[in-house]
């Protein structure tokens, strides 16, 4: 078993006060893939808050045993104002984490950097425009390089599979099992059916947290844990949902 | 043409013109700002909170410009901090700061024993009554904005646009959104002696949607904006010179109809560029 980047023991956490997750136990290795799944307003966003630093949890201990990863984060596309007059440069460069957060500027790696990005998600061309004249797909390519450029040892996805077409969802996918060798991944979805093909593992979270070390629920698991998500398979993604397997207590 | 020309010898309207551009360079900044984040409502609640100072210093004898920016800078500070905390809906605590600044200032004015001189002009604006100190301090406002502005560019910019992803990547943002809200009260209330209350919102709001119809892209806006709101108070002011009605009220008239003329042009242009593009 490798060295764990993100350990979450026994959290408890919400807002103001009103809880939304409890006893929360999670361990995040460097080359995971974990799917999060579960019903709106279950606590996935939550979960996510919670290791980015957005959020503190009421007790339990949050932990880095290196020191916190350089964290990529792709938010909810609905939570970006598309009218906000921004460029693609402008908003893939806001990435960009300066040693200096006080006095930022673009240095000459920084640059080519960001060059490097821009081309491998073949947005160079689009680099000027403001992002209001995105399709959802190139915004989310947009906003996937911002948490990219970094060069990030944990990525963290909330719901990028919204408002896309089916093409750039499995190009996605493809991208970022490649990204996987390079760093841990969290996906969040509540479309159980079109991540659990590509994720190694899964966590239910619905106030609290079950983790499964596969990515295989059985009809079973999804009861007795009321994850009760979306098991239809779209489209041509094999469906493997509900074949069973051994359930770990872990 | 020689009228139009002749009104430059007085001091009182050079003065009032550098006091119009002045005043569209620093708007341009801040009021890029306002427009991009949306928030010109938090600008109009600070705008009417501060007639409450107003009111007050009237009533006590004290300078009613400090009374002013006392006002507004605390009420932006406290919509800041309704809206990083959360706990009362902030459009609601918007509109209750408006009212109550406006009801306390109408109260201590009222108040006040005998006559209030010049509260017309708070409310309505008196360019061209701006001194040469007043011109002093609004080019050193001008220049504070400026320089703030070229060393901190970036993170103003990321925390207006999205703050929680600024906040993961380290930017201080409650400090930034605390110091845009102090700026914003500031540079309305400097600018409030020369356009008054009532209008002082549309030099924050008009030049910037101007340019918004040319790009949209943040730092070009801003240079943009100045340029408008330069073009537009100008005129105005001259206009209201040759036509002989309030200056304040002439300026935001020609800088509206600055932006529908450029609007319609470029509606049309857009029209033509679909229909060629059927053809």
């Amino acid at each position: 078993m490798s060295k764990p980047i993100v350990i979450l023991e026994n959290i408890y956490t919400g807002y103001g006060t009103k809880p939304v997750l409890e006893k929360v136990n999670l361990r995040i290795e460097a080359n995971d893939f974990i799917g999060v799944l579960g019903p709106n307003g279950g606590g996935k966003t939550t979960l996510m808050k919670l290791i980015l630093g957005l959020l503190n949890p009421y007790s339990g201990k949050v932990s880095f045993p290196s020191g916190r990863p350089p964290t990529g984060y792709l938010p909810q596309v609905s939570q970006i104002d598309k009218s906000f007059p921004i460029t693609v440069k402008e908003l893939v460069s806001s990435g960009i984490k300066d040693k200096n957060p006080w006095f930022p500027h673009l240095g000459t790696s920084q640059r080519k950097r960001l060059q490097h990005i821009l081309d491998e998600a073949g947005l160079t061309k689009l680099a000027s425009r403001p992002i209001g004249e995105l399709s959802g797909g190139q915004l989310q390519k947009a906003l996937l390089s911002r948490a990219l450029i970094n060069k990030p040892r944990l990525l963290i996805l909330d719901e990028p599979n919204t408002h896309v077409d089916k093409q750039f969802e499995s190009d996605l996918y493809k991208w970022l099992k490649e990204l996987n060798k390079e760093m841990a991944i969290l996906l969040v979805s509540h479309d159980i059916g079109t991540i659990t093909p590509i994720v190694k593992t899964i966590a239910c979270v619905n106030g609290t947290l079950h983790y499964h070390p596969s990515n295989q629920l059985s009809e079973e698991v999804l009861r007795v844990y009321n994850c009760p998500v979306d098991v239809i398979a779209h489209g041509p993604i094999p469906h493997r949902v509900l074949k069973s397997h051994e359930h770990d207590n872990q | 043409m020689s009228d139009y020309l002749s009104i430059f010898e007085y001091q009182f309207f050079r003065n009032a013109v550098l006091a119009a551009i002045l005043i569209s360079v620093f708007a341009a900044m801040v009021g890029t700002y306002i427009v991009s984040r949306k928030i010109v409502f938090i600008g109009g609640g600070i705008t009417h909170a501060s007639f409450g100072g107003i009111g007050i210093a009237y009533y006590f004898g004290a300078n009613p410009f400090a009374g002013a920016a006392i006002f507004a800078i605390l009420t932006a500070l406290g919509i800041e901090w309704i809206a990083q905390k959360g706990k009362v809906r902030e459009d609601s605590a918007i509109a209750i700061l408006w009212s109550l600044g406006m009801a306390m200032g109408i109260i201590f004015v009222f108040m006040t024993p005998g006559y209030t001189p010049n509260l017309m002009s708070f409310l309505f604006g008196s360019i061209l009554s701006v001194s040469t100190t007043d011109l002093y301090v609004l080019a050193g406002f001008g220049l504070l904005v400026g320089i703030i502005y070229a060393i901190f560019f970036r993170p103003i910019l990321y925390t207006a646009f999205d703050p929680e992803f600024a906040q993961v990547m380290g930017v201080r943002v409650a400090i930034f959104r605390y110091m845009m809200s102090v700026l914003m009260a500031m540079a309305i209330v400097i600018s409030i002696r020369s356009i008054g209350i009532i209008l002082v919102l549309s030099i924050f709001t008009i030049p910037q949607i101007t340019a918004m119809l040319f790009t949209r892209n943040f730092a070009r806006i801003i240079p943009l904006a100045a340029l408008w709101g330069i073009t537009g108070s100008v005129t105005g002011l001259i206009l209201s010179y040759l036509l002989d009605i309030p200056s304040g009220a002439s300026i935001i008239f020609f800088l509206t109809i600055q932006f529908l003329i450029l609007k319609l042009f470029f509606v049309i242009k857009q029209k033509i560029a679909t229909r060629s593009a059927k053809v």
